[in-house]
């Protein structure tokens, strides 16, 4: 039964006009599944066209699980001398990165912790013997919360942070941290993590300056359907000023481990994670790429999901310690990454960071 | 729909699904080949809303594995022990009995084949089970297990099965199908039965009456022809006896078990792509099992919008899958069984071993009565913010007496037994003639039928109760009414039945052998009271608030307007499903009439005025179905 707004949206998404918030949350609250996944397959191979699924080789390692803006979501972090804290030296990252590097890796996510002990040139140095100690790997560092501490350790503006970490040789940073850009919800899950308004503020400053950028989502906790399309509309937004995002991340929270468990004791289903997909694909329609985490939803899902709007299977994350602090485990390696792409019919693409390629795997005859 | 479709090689077969005709070999490899992954399963999820609307079933169910000491030695299989291994193991009746937690409405029995157990032992587990735990139902023994017991105990295959309803089981397991092919079946299991003997088992099952499933492993060495044709197979077999509820495709679950060409799971999309190609391939069996033990309680719950109507149950003791490594949690509780079906935008419904829904876990949800004569009302019917269940008129009455039902068309005995809480519409069912959807097929006049017996579905309760008005009050005869069990491949006993909807309508057209006269029961009472008769009434329950009554009264005005413009292109496939064609369908549609007038109402009068006890027994039934402790026949 296809209702007049179905086909009122769909006209729109044909003749490449913007959804309003109104026609988001219709879709998001009662258009059938595989609608929107329809729609967002006219956007994916619009922005995408070719049927081919990019990753990146990447790491994700800590430098340090000291944190304190305890987020109720998170079971990674320890308080400053809490028993199993640890800060590591540059001369030891520096080491994994190596190791890293010789294992393929091409892009390094580096978060802590929120150590405020750490000084301004701890994170400087980091960048800088990255780039010229280990140039086989991009350094994909700091979230914005990160930034920001930065800004009150070193006295410096954010223009001025963000200036010398481009200086420094950076030039992308991870979109984490976002959570739910609605500040009903952030006051309730990470209410020292800072507003919406601040991790907007970084993300503009830092694409005005040039740096890209992700933008994830992290759903299925405390917060509304309109918070969602509050969180995508602020989101495309800011698009709209720099163009900085190259992709879009969702992910659902998990609870295990997490003072947040007792209110939510399970992960979002599948379908929800679907919606999301699909729906991010159909009104961020200025996102050039939607990013599936086979790591945060499990591979089959991830691999689904490659068919509601996702073109991106993210990364082989060779070292990850935060979901695996709440308990969810997945691993996989760059060959098996590429078979998981490759079984759900999509040619697998190794990229960069920016999304620039590397090498192309077509599917193999025997599997086609 | 044709918009939603990017693979343009799709169109023909969605046309060809819209006009009722069967896919072709062929058919079903574009299906399976097409890029367009979100095509294939919204086909498959329009195909599966026709037949089950938004409902999902799941049971409470328990397996029992009562040995895993096994003669055979199948490659794929992780579970079988040989006798005097330290992990074989064989239990009782008593210990089997103790396993069963009390709330299970479905036991599921298969086990390994000993060498050594006597025939009465299997037939003292189920009867055991059946007098131990009323409310629980009997699902017992793969084909392999019967096929066995045939050769082993020297009886034959009716004989075992003969043995074994009586003994109380209910329905039979899909499980050892494996696939159709005897390349595969030389290859990997060698010792077990082939295609023909399983297909046998289960024909004979059906034709006693015994409903069973069918299944098939995929995702290890085989092709996707092979798998097509196993589907092919199995609607050959449910054209000749219709006795399979379900299909389960089980992925193949890769661990220690020898197989060597893969050894992976099945990818996410291959588990999809085979959901969504069985509900199409298969346009004659009711459901498509999503068995989250094999496939993943992600996948399965993604499935429940690419064809899948049935999430199977919550599993207590599943064992076999498990020792091959499968993924999932070794029970899923019924809350998260519920929470994934509501998330999947569809009504949980707790069945009972037969699919009939015994308790709804959603608010507003509005009956659909599946036959031909309702699909001009519910065609083009969408009631914003309600569910939609398609359900006998015997079930809805029961459901509505529970409080689990906003509205629907309900059957005028149930309507009538429940007036004093359910509101009329102003729609409804009445004939302005000969109406040919409620037959009397006997072997004897009227005046004949005295003293005899006259078989009877329970689908519904007003046309046994037109039948015993007219019998009893125009005729002034008195006959047996006995439930049909078997359904109509058994009518040895019976000198008359009575037949309703598509069943009445088919046979009305090619006839019921032995069975020659043949009475028109709405013409009989038009003739005898000069008033149309009223088969249905579409009530709303009368305590929901003004605005959702006049959302639904308009809700079914329009899709009335729009479904009675053209009887052919909403309801042609699904008469030329039951043997019509297209002219005879609008005929036999345009023969209603769809709103209720004075005289429709007088003729409801006149019919209440000759109620007997039967209005009581239906509001006893009712009262006894709300009961949750109660067993439902």
């Amino acid at each position: 039964m296809v209702t007049p707004m179905m086909t009122s949206i769909r006209n729109k998404v044909r003749e490449q006009q913007r959804l309003t918030r109104e026609e988001g949350l219709w879709l998001l609250r009662n258009a059938e599944l595989l609608d929107t996944a329809a729609l967002a397959n006219e956007v994916r191979y619009r922005w995408n066209p070719e049927r081919r699924v990019t990753f990146v080789i990447d790491t994700n390692p800590n430098y340090s699980n000291v944190c304190t803006i305890d987020c109720i979501f998170c079971a990674f972090y320890r308080h400053p001398g809490d028993a199993g804290e640890y800060t590591h030296s540059v001369d030891h990252m520096i080491a994994k990165f190596q190791e890293a590097a010789d294992r393929g890796v091409t892009t390094v996510l580096l978060q802590g912790g929120v150590n405020p002990r750490l000084p301004f040139s701890y994170y400087l140095e980091l960048v800088e013997r990255t780039v010229k100690e280990v140039p086989r790997v991009q350094p994909h560092f700091f979230s914005t919360s990160e930034i920001l501490v930065m800004t009150e350790v070193s006295g410096l503006s954010l223009a001025q942070v963000l200036q010398r970490l481009w200086d420094a040789g950076m030039r992308t940073i991870p979109g984490g941290g976002a959570e739910i850009l609605s500040d009903r919800v952030k006051k309730k899950i990470s209410s020292k993590k800072g507003t919406s308004a601040d991790w907007l503020r970084v993300m503009r400053e830092a694409h005005g300056i040039g740096f890209k950028t992700t933008a994830t989502m992290m759903y299925g906790h405390l917060e509304t359907d309109e918070d969602v399309i509050e969180h995508l509309d602020v989101v495309r937004n800011l698009q709209e000023e720099y163009h900085g995002f190259t992709a879009f991340v969702p992910w659902s929270f998990k609870p295990g481990n997490t003072p947040l468990e007792k209110i939510i004791p399970h992960y979002a289903t599948p379908t929800r994670y679907l919606q999301m997909i699909a729906l991010a694909r159909v009104f961020l329609d200025n996102m050039p790429h939607i990013q599936a985490s086979w790591f945060s939803e499990g591979k089959k899902v991830g691999q689904i999901a490659l068919h509601f709007g996702a073109d991106d299977f993210g990364g082989t994350l060779q070292e990850e310690n935060v979901h695996a602090a709440a308990n969810f485990v997945n691993t996989t390696n760059t060959e098996e990454c590429i078979r998981l792409i490759h079984e759900s019919g999509f040619a697998a693409a190794q990229r960069t960071t920016l999304y620039d390629i590397l090498t192309v795997h077509e599917i193999p005859a025997e599997a086609a | 729909m044709n918009a939603m479709l990017r693979d343009t090689t799709l169109l023909p077969i969605w046309e060809k699904i819209q006009r009722g005709e069967r896919l072709t070999l062929e058919d079903g490899l574009t299906l399976y080949r097409t890029g367009d992954v979100i095509g294939l399963g919204k086909m498959a999820h329009e195909v599966q809303k026709a037949r089950s609307g938004d409902a999902v079933y799941f049971v409470l169910n328990q397996k029992i594995e009562h040995t895993n000491v096994c003669v055979l030695s199948c490659k794929f299989c992780d579970f079988a022990a040989k006798k005097g291994d330290a992990r074989a193991y064989e239990m009782t009746s008593a210990e089997i009995l103790a396993r069963i937690s009390p709330d299970i409405k479905e036991v599921h029995i298969t086990g390994g084949m000993p060498p050594d157990w006597p025939w009465e032992r299997y037939l003292d587990i189920v009867e055991t089970i059946h007098r131990h735990l009323p409310d629980a139902d009997v699902k017992a023994f793969t084909a392999v297990e019967i096929d066995f017991f045939h050769r082993k105990f020297r009886l034959s295959v009716e004989e075992i099965l003969r043995q074994l309803k009586a003994a109380g089981v209910r329905t039979m397991p899909g499980g050892g199908a494996e696939i159709f092919s005897e390349r595969v079946r030389k290859e990997l299991f060698p010792q077990k039965i082939g295609a023909r003997e399983w297909l046998a088992v289960h024909k004979a099952a059906h034709r006693l009456g015994i409903p069973t499933n069918s299944t098939m492993l995929y995702g290890h060495i085989e092709t996707l022809e092979e798998r097509l044709v196993h589907m092919i197979t199995l609607r050959e077999a449910q054209d000749e006896t219709g006795g399979f509820l379900t299909f389960i495709p089980l992925a193949f679950q890769p661990g220690e078990t020898g197989i060597k060409p893969r050894h992976r799971f099945t990818s996410a999309v291959d588990d999809l792509r085979t959901i969504a190609v069985s509900r199409l391939m298969l346009d004659n069996i009711p459901h498509i099992k999503a068995y989250w033990v094999m496939l993943t309680e992600e996948v399965a719950a993604v499935a429940l919008n690419f064809g899948a109507d049935d999430m199977d149950g919550t599993v207590g003791g599943e064992k076999i899958a498990h020792d091959a490594g499968a993924l999932s949690p070794h029970a899923l509780k019924k809350e998260q069984i519920v929470r994934i079906i509501r998330d999947a935008g569809k009504i949980p419904v707790e069945r009972d071993v037969y699919y009939n829904p015994l308790i709804l876990h959603a608010d507003h949800v509005v009956g659909k009565i599946p036959y031909l004569n309702s699909i001009p009302f519910y065609a083009h019917l969408v009631v914003p913010d309600a569910k939609i269940l398609p359900v006998v008129p015997r079930r809805m009455g029961m459901l509505s007496a529970k409080g689990m039902m906003d509205a629907g068309l309900f059957s005028l005995m149930d309507y009538l037994a429940q007036e004093d809480r359910l509101e009329p519409l102003g729609f409804g069912l009445a004939s302005r003639d000969q109406i040919k959807s409620v037959m009397l097929f006997s072997k004897e006049g009227w005046q004949g039928l005295e003293g005899k017996r006259i078989g009877i579905m329970d689908d519904t309760a007003t046309s046994v109760q037109l039948l015993r008005i007219l019998l009893e009050n125009r005729y002034h005869v008195h006959a047996v009414l006995d439930r049909l069990h078997g359904g109509v491949n058994d009518l040895r006993d019976f000198d008359a039945v009575l037949l309703i909807g598509d069943e009445a309508l088919t046979r009305n057209k090619c006839g019921l052998p032995g069975f020659d006269l043949v009475y028109d029961l709405a013409c009989e009472w038009y003739t005898w009271q000069k008033l149309p008769f009223v088969f249905a009434v579409w009530a709303v329950q009368r305590h929901l608030d003004a605005e959702r009554k006049a959302a639904l009264r308009n809700a079914i005005e329009s899709a009335l307007e729009a479904g009675e413009s053209d009887f052919v292109s909403i309801a042609g496939a699904h008469g030329r499903r039951i043997g019509l064609t297209d002219t005879e369908t609008h005929e036999y549609l345009a023969g209603f009439n769809f709103r209720l007038g004075e005289r429709e109402w007088d003729s409801v009068h006149a019919f209440r005025a000759l109620q007997g006890p039967e209005l009581a027994r239906v509001r006893e039934l009712n009262a006894a179905s709300a009961k949750p402790e109660t067993r439902n026949p």
